[in-house]
């Protein structure tokens, strides 16, 4: 469904992830675990072509990826960065409904559709995402990456300086959309227990390069690996 | 002091703030929605100017001369962006400068095409009075004009999906990609709707602006400072401080001499570039 080969990139000169290759298969949730600075995002940006890329390649529901970012969300590429990047001068509203008329979709409806799907959105609809809390944000931006329908949803670091209610609150609703719209899910985490609640399987990243692919029973029961994970 | 000088200080103020408005939002389009400042920007408005100029001269009447100052500029400025301004993207010096030199040329082929001294279009001038002084009712329209101008552009910019692509493209330009939005054709349109924008102005402003090669720079300059104030809150921002500082400049140039009003125009401008270095908008909470 969604497979990355040998990918090589990073900034400028630098290289940062090297000969990486994942797969996320159909209706899957796949966790990318690993300490700081190991390459977790670097790697998601790498999959949406925001960074150039020196070798490999993507492929998205059974295509080659394009180059272009715009043109891989069409392919059904979802993303919500780290840090979210909502639209700060556009309202809850405009920062959904662009992603939908983006790609075809009619905006009214996507828009009513999101607003009923994430309920702690409707009070906001009309303000400005860059007056929302961290966690309303983190909800648009998600519902933002919905709004185009993808078949592969990229989560960079989803509950980093989320309050724990709307943890639970993103944690139920990857697991419905999953379920109904059978959505694959790569979610990069350090939170261990967020990827445990929803993640069948998981790749550890250290130094750039996935050394270890497991599975949410070794992986809970693995208590070194999980020490090391959360740097303690 | 007489309240019917007062009325028409107040009133040609008032026009002078908003014909700076109506020669600055093309400017202000491209630089709040592409972060470019076109320094080509006065010589597309002199290209406006020289596209309705012509297009009376064959026989077209006015009001439908000024459409086709727009399509015009609008065209030639696609052109720039494909050629030129998409290659600089995000190199906001290399732009200035290249745009400056665009300029140039722009002024150079209307020196060869039309030669320096222009023909005015005829227009009937009407004014009317307000007890001892006269106004010309065409200057006066401006201010509707400008305010017209304004509503379009955000409406256009708010209203419509190409409003949004636009303002998520300059917000967060990575994002924009990254959710579908093909930026690049977004730009283009941008940019020539900010030139189409700068011919209108020349259209509608010939009446009492002639056509001159060198008219652009007069409005280069205002502008430029104008937007540069305004700062990321592109359209609000103009429009206030082509008030405050047209209207300001304005006002003292009739108490006093007009080239106090400049002084006045170029201090406050200073002054605010001093307090706020990112724009007089740089913390609003607005869209546009």
């Amino acid at each position: 469904m969604f497979k990355v080969t040998n990918a090589t990139g990073g900034y400028g000169k630098t290289t940062i992830i090297r000969d990486v290759t994942l797969e996320v298969k159909a209706s899957e949730i796949v966790a990318l675990l690993g300490r700081n600075g190991v390459g977790k995002s670097t790697l998601m940006r790498y999959a949406t072509g925001l960074i150039l890329a020196k070798k490999g390649s993507v492929e998205i529901a059974g295509a080659r990826a394009p180059a272009a970012p715009a043109k891989r969300a069409r392919l059904g590429l979802g993303y919500v960065p780290q840090g979210r990047f909502v639209f700060p001068r556009m309202t809850v509203t405009e920062n959904i409904a662009v992603a939908a008329a983006s790609n075809g979709f009619d905006a009214k409806e996507t828009v009513k559709k999101m607003l009923a799907d994430f309920p702690l959105l409707g009070p906001k609809a009309n303000d400005l995402a860059g007056g929302l809390s961290g966690g309303q944000q983190q909800v648009l931006a998600l519902a933002r990456a919905l709004a185009i329908k993808p078949k592969i949803l990229l989560l960079d670091e989803p509950t980093e300086g989320v309050q724990p209610s709307i943890i639970d609150e993103i944690a139920g609703v990857l697991k419905r959309i999953n379920q109904e719209s059978e959505i694959a899910i790569l979610v990069a985490e350090q939170n261990l227990d967020f990827c445990l609640s929803i993640a069948e399987r998981a790749y550890v990243m250290e130094k750039g390069s996935i050394y270890l692919e497991t599975d949410r029973e070794s992986l809970s029961r693995d208590k070194e690996l999980q020490q090391e994970l959360l740097g303690v | 002091m007489e309240l019917d000088y007062l009325v028409t200080v107040l009133l040609s103020s008032l026009s002078s703030a908003s014909i700076l408005l109506i020669a600055t939002l093309g400017l202000a389009v491209v630089y709040g929605l592409m972060g470019v400042i076109n320094l080509a920007h006065g010589e597309f408005l002199m290209v406006g100017a020289y596209s309705a100029l012509t297009a009376t001269q064959i026989g077209i009447p006015y009001p439908l001369a000024i459409p086709v100052a727009v399509v015009t500029t609008m065209l030639i400025g696609a052109i720039v962006e494909l050629l030129i301004i998409r290659r600089l993207y995000g190199r906001l010096f290399d732009t200035m400068l290249a745009t400056w030199g665009l300029g140039m040329v722009f002024n150079q082929a209307a020196v060869l095409l039309f030669g320096t001294v222009s023909p005015g279009i005829g227009m009937p001038q009407y004014n009317f009075k307000i007890g001892g002084y006269s106004l010309a009712a065409y200057s006066i329209a401006m201010i509707l004009v400008a305010a017209v101008m304004l509503a379009f552009v955000y409406l256009l910019m708010t209203k419509t999906v190409y409003g949004m692509k636009a303002r998520a493209s300059i917000q967060e330009p990575k994002m924009a990609q990254a959710i579908g939005i093909d930026s690049s054709r977004v730009n283009t349109l941008t940019f020539a709707i900010g030139c189409g924008l700068a011919g209108f102005a020349g259209a509608i402003l010939l009446p009492i602006i002639p056509a001159t090669p060198s008219m652009g720079l007069f409005f280069a300059v205002k502008g430029f400072l104008t937007v540069v104030v305004a700062g990321p809150v592109a359209l609000t921002g103009s429009a206030l401080t082509a008030l405050g500082l047209g209207g300001g400049a304005s006002v003292t140039a009739s108490f006093m001499t007009s080239v106090v009003g400049d002084v006045f125009f170029f201090l406050v401008t200073a002054l605010l570039l001093w307090l706020y270095p990112m724009g007089i908008s740089a913390r609003w909470r607005r869209k546009l």
